[in-house]
């Protein structure tokens, strides 16, 4: 039953072929970032050397820097593949279709959606593969054929890109209820008090003097466990901090807002801080990270041992590193929140369409969605970064005398990460621009 | 309520209407006359023309032929000879609008969603959100300025977006089937309500509805079918 109704919901609806292109260019993008991602960092284990563990240990870094994101966009494509048909779902309920067989049916479509952006997206990963390829690490660069991955890799990921939208589907699901007369659920916005702040502030108190002690401690594995403590404790804050920074920056702004499109943007964001948060927080770790290891590169640079060429080139290639997990990661917020624009506007059609019936111009409510996203984007990237200068405090402070340039760069990177995010939703315009004029 | 008089003033004036969607005509050369402070109910059945008719009325459809004036205080206004941005500026400034479904923004209050109509055109925040709250306890739902709109009834949503309407004083109101999605005793109280807000002040109002009993409270009615209008009445 399952695949005969299923045929029958493909035929364009009356949002024509956006509901099923849209989600199928979203996994696409997420299957050519991750090859593109892991594509990367094989390069880096096909190394012998005794520099490789070193390497490959920075590059397991950076993945794992990237999963946040990369799982963000994944959610958003699952959602925006499961919840852009509801009006069908709904119905099938009216019909009598059992609500196994309905959650059934959606898993199926957004499944047979993924697969087919998934496939799309190994074409945007061998179209993407020799310009990653001219990436110069060892001072060298990583050439093609070092960042094709082998069929069967390629394969896994397609096949775990899909498995993944399938879950999601049913996690997606169990949050609402598709009866009969409908499936949204709107819940009220979260509360959040003050002990989220006094939790993070404490862990980064322990982190800064576990940063300190790094002075007398002398092993190298307790080094490296109190870098990763610090690490994660940072990770923990950014996550505790997150949506208190982003429903706080929304209140005030609330309270301020003169016009139209700020009450808006102020607004929607209160609606939901924690998704706010989710889908700009792969920003906060490669910022914070950015910095962090910005500064302990500026330094190691000044080290007894700067002069040895090994040295200098594993300072640049981390510099490199970072620069590409930070382009990365905005790559994919930029992804993230023009998926998430996308359903937005699918989903808030009929009131969008009501707006400019009431004379709201596009100008309006196009500057409210986009602060909805620039404002919390900007507040978590300026937060995580400023988190991480505390956090290695000592070293912040030399690297601002002795290296500006190296943190310009970083700083710089990360204004063109924001301008890349503020491109994505610029993409979602003329989407937003046909629904308000119906 | 003051019913208006065939002396009174014609606020809006549509000539030679014709618009169609593929291969159906939705209005086949229609015209039609609304004078200051009256209240007009366009019925008629299910895609006899009289949605599209109250779109090109108020300058949210261009109709592929005809004309549609608009008689302000500044003289006579061609709509239909507005770009969209012109248009859609005539919708906020000098129409309001009443919806079936409301279609009030749900992450904002009850005042704010009143408050922004004249924050667009603008009036600064406190002095909207200070007139929304007025026209929201004019209506008797002062006390649920604050509350957002996930937490009010279909009536009460209803009465909001009637305050919306009224915010900018706008000469002429549009309402599309504004008790459609209503309980009969809510549907007479909120169109009590519209009716008091509209022709009760002197304004204009236009209403579409496929229920006579709507139809039945305004002054005049008038029939549409396969996009034309095939009769006139005054309600009794």
């Amino acid at each position: 039953m399952i695949a005969r109704i299923g045929w029958l919901l493909a035929r364009p609806g009356a949002a024509g072929r956006a509901p099923l292109v849209l989600p199928v260019v979203a996994f696409g993008i997420v299957t050519a970032l991750l090859l593109t991602v892991l594509g990367g960092a094989q390069s880096f284990f096909a190394w012998t050397d005794d520099r490789a563990a070193t390497y490959q240990g920075l590059a397991v870094v950076a993945l794992v820097l990237l999963v946040v994101p990369l799982l963000t966009l994944c959610g958003a494509a699952a959602r925006l593949s499961a919840r852009r048909r509801d009006d069908r779902l709904s119905t099938l309920r009216l019909l009598g279709v059992p609500p196994g067989s309905v959650t059934g049916l959606a898993v199926a479509e957004s499944t047979v959606l993924a697969l087919l952006g998934s496939l799309a997206g190994v074409v945007g990963y061998l179209a993407l593969a020799p310009l990653v390829g001219l990436l110069s690490f060892r001072g060298r660069p990583l050439g093609l054929h070092g960042v094709l991955l082998d069929w069967r890799a390629v394969l896994l990921v397609v096949l775990g890109v899909t498995l993944l939208a399938a879950v999601s589907t049913v996690v997606g699901l169990r949050r609402v209820v598709i009866s009969p007369l409908g499936v949204r659920v709107r819940d009220e916005p979260p509360r959040m008090g003050w002990g989220r702040p006094v939790v993070a502030l404490v862990v980064v108190a322990v982190c800064t003097a576990a940063m300190l002690a790094l002075q007398v401690a002398g092993a190298v594995v307790v080094i490296l466990a109190m870098v990763g403590g610090a690490f994660g404790g940072a990770f923990a804050v950014l996550n505790l901090l997150g949506p208190w920074l982003v429903r706080r920056v929304a209140r005030r702004q609330l309270r301020e807002a003169r016009t139209a499109d700020r009450l808006l943007a102020a607004r929607t964001v209160l609606e939901s801080p924690k998704a706010a948060w989710r889908q700009v927080s792969g920003v906060a770790m490669t910022s914070f990270t950015a910095v962090f290891g910005g500064c302990c590169a500026a330094v190691a640079s000044l080290t007894g041992s700067s002069t040895d060429p090994e040295t200098v080139t594993l300072t640049e290639d981390l510099v490199t590193g970072l620069l590409v997990t930070l382009v990365g990661s905005f790559l994919m917020v930029a992804a993230t929140v023009s998926i998430n624009q996308a359903a937005e506007i699918l989903d808030r059609a009929e009131l969008t369409t009501s707006l400019g019936r009431l004379g709201v111009p596009l100008t309006t409510v196009d500057a409210a969605s986009r602060r909805a996203v620039m404002t919390p984007l900007l507040w978590v990237a300026l937060s995580s970064a400023l988190t991480a200068a505390v956090v290695v405090l000592p070293l912040t402070g030399v690297a601002l005398m002795t290296r500006p340039l190296s943190l310009a760069v970083i700083a710089a990177s990360i204004a063109a990460g924001l301008l890349v995010v503020r491109g994505g939703l610029s993409a979602t315009r003329p989407m937003l621009a046909r629904t308000l004029t119906g | 309520m003051t019913a208006a008089a065939a002396s009174d003033p014609v606020v809006l004036q549509a000539t030679g209407l014709v618009k169609t969607y593929g291969p159906t005509r939705a209005l086949d050369g229609l015209d039609l006359t609304v004078r200051t402070g009256e209240s007009v109910a366009i019925m008629g059945a299910s895609g006899s023309g009289k949605t599209t008719l109250l779109h090109c009325l108020a300058g949210i459809t261009q109709p592929d032929a005809g004309t549609v004036v608009l008689h302000a205080d500044s003289g006579p206004l061609t709509v239909t000879a507005l770009d969209e941005g012109g248009r859609s500026r005539l919708r906020r400034e000098t129409f309001g609008f009443v919806f079936q479904q409301g279609f009030l923004l749900p992450e904002l209050t009850a005042v704010e969603n009143v408050a922004l109509v004249l924050m667009l055109t603008g009036t600064p925040r406190a002095a909207a959100e200070h007139r929304g709250a007025e026209l929201l306890a004019g209506l008797g739902i002062g006390d649920l300025a604050e509350r957002r709109i996930g937490q009010l009834s279909g009536g009460q949503a209803q009465r909001v977006a009637i305050a919306r309407a009224q915010a900018t004083g706008a000469p002429v109101v549009f309402a599309d089937e504004p008790t459609g999605a209503l309980d009969s005793h809510t549907s007479a109280e909120v169109m009590e309500t519209l009716l008091a807000t509209t022709t009760g002040t002197g304004r204009t109002l236009v209403v579409v509805t496929h229920d006579a009993t709507v139809a039945g409270r305004c002054e005049r009615i008038v029939d549409v079918r396969d996009g034309r209008v095939v009769g006139e009445r005054v309600a009794s």
